[in-house]
C-alpha cells in the first residue's frame, strides 16, 4: 500500500473538462482540494508521464443519491491500487467526516471488498476502455 | 458452491428452515496449496480460523441480518476481541467508536447458540440508495447479493466477484 500511495495513484483526465459544462475543473483548484489530506494519502492529484498509460485504468467515479458528486469524474488509477485506497481517496476528496462510510459499487449494486484492486476490477467489469465505479456514503453501523 | 477467492478455501449455500438462508464458509488465514514437503517450515505459524455465516431475516427491522461465529481448528471458539482483531482494518478504528452499536454476541434465534451479530439499524440507510438507483434504471438487482457484499467484508467475508458478474449477465439478458 505505501508504495502504491507514494506513486500518486489517481490523476484526472483532460477528457473530464469537456463533461463538467459551465464549471470546467481547474486543475489548480482541484489540487487545492486534495492537499489539506493527511501525507499517508500521497498526493491524488498529479499528472502522470504518458508512458505508464498501459499500467494504469480509466475510471469513471459516479455518485449516488445525496452523496456529493466530484468535479472531476475521469481519473487514471494505479492497477495494483485497492477499493479501500480508493474509498480513502474520495473521502479526502469530498471532504466527509470520519465517522462517514464510503461504498464502492461496481455494476451500481455489488461492493467488493477492501482489498480488491482495481485492475482485477476492471477485467471483470470494464468496458469501452474504462470501468465505471459508483460510490455512495452513508452512516453505516454505529 | 466453490469460490476463487484466495482467502476462501470453500463456502456452501444451505437451506435451513423458516425461509432463513444459512452461509458456511471455512477460511484460511494462511493459504497453503503446496503438499507437505514444500511448506514445512513455513505454514508452522500458520492460524487457521473457521468462519460460520448466516444470513437471517430480522422481523423488526424488516432486514436480513448477517449472523456468525468463528472458531479455530480445535473447536476453541474466538472471543469478542479476537472477533474485533479479525474486522478488516478499514473499518475496525471506525467502527470500535461504537463497539456495542456494530457487533454484540446474541442468541441465534433459530439454533439457540450464541452468534455474533452485526448490527442491522442502519441497513435501510445504506441499501436505500442503491436500491432507488437501480429502479430508476431499471436494472435487475439482487438485494442479498448486493446487501452480503457491503457487510461481509467487515467481518472477513470478502463475496467472490462471479456474484456480482452474475447479476450483470441477468442485466445483459433483458436488455
Amino acid at each position: 500500500m505505501a508504495e502504491v500511495e507514494e506513486q500518486l495513484p489517481l490523476s484526472p483526465q483532460d477528457g473530464s473538462r469537456s463533461e463538467c459544462g459551465e464549471e470546467p475543473p481547474d486543475r489548480g483548484a482541484v489540487v487545492g482540494v486534495a492537499e489539506p489530506a493527511p501525507p499517508s494519502a500521497g498526493s491524488p492529484v498529479t499528472e502522470e508521464p504518458a508512458e505508464d498509460s498501459k499500467k494504469k485504468i480509466d475510471v469513471l467515479l459516479k455518485a449516488v443519491g445525496d452523496t456529493p458528486i466530484m468535479k472531476t469524474k475521469k481519473w487514471t488509477v494505479e492497477r495494483t491500487r485497492t477499493i479501500q485506497g480508493l474509498v480513502d481517496f474520495i473521502k479526502k476528496f469530498l471532504k466527509l467526516v470520519a465517522s462517514e462510510q464510503l461504498f464502492i459499487y461496481v455494476n451500481q449494486s455489488f461492493a467488493p471488498s477492501p482489498d480488491q484492486e482495481v485492475g482485477t476490477l476492471y477485467e471483470c467489469f470494464g468496458s469501452d476502455g474504462k470501468l465505471v465505479l459508483h460510490y455512495c456514503k452513508s452512516q453505516a453501523w454505529g | 458452491m466453490c469460490c476463487n477467492n484466495l482467502r476462501v478455501k470453500k463456502c456452501c449455500f444451505f437451506i435451513v428452515p423458516f425461509q432463513s438462508l444459512a452461509f458456511c464458509l471455512g477460511k484460511e488465514l494462511n493459504i497453503h496449496t503446496l503438499d507437505d514437503s514444500e511448506v514445512a517450515g513455513i505454514c508452522a505459524t500458520s492460524e487457521v480460523i473457521r468462519y460460520e455465516y448466516h444470513v437471517l431475516y430480522s422481523s423488526s427491522y424488516e432486514v436480513p441480518v448477517l449472523y456468525f461465529r468463528a472458531c479455530f481448528l480445535d473447536g476453541r471458539p474466538l472471543t469478542l476481541d479476537e472477533i474485533w482483531e479479525g474486522v478488516h482494518e478499514c473499518y475496525r478504528a471506525r467502527l470500535l467508536e461504537g463497539p456495542w452499536d456494530t457487533i454484540t454476541q446474541q442468541e441465534h434465534p433459530l439454533l439457540g447458540q450464541p452468534f455474533f451479530v452485526l448490527h442491522p439499524c442502519r441497513t435501510n440507510e445504506f441499501m436505500a440508495p442503491v436500491l432507488a438507483n437501480s429502479q430508476r434504471e431499471n436494472r435487475n438487482m439482487n438485494y442479498i447479493t448486493s446487501w452480503l457484499s457491503i457487510v461481509g467484508p467487515v467481518v472477513g467475508l470478502n463475496l467472490p466477484l462471479s456474484y456480482a458478474k452474475l447479476v450483470s449477465e441477468q442485466n445483459t439478458k433483458t436488455d
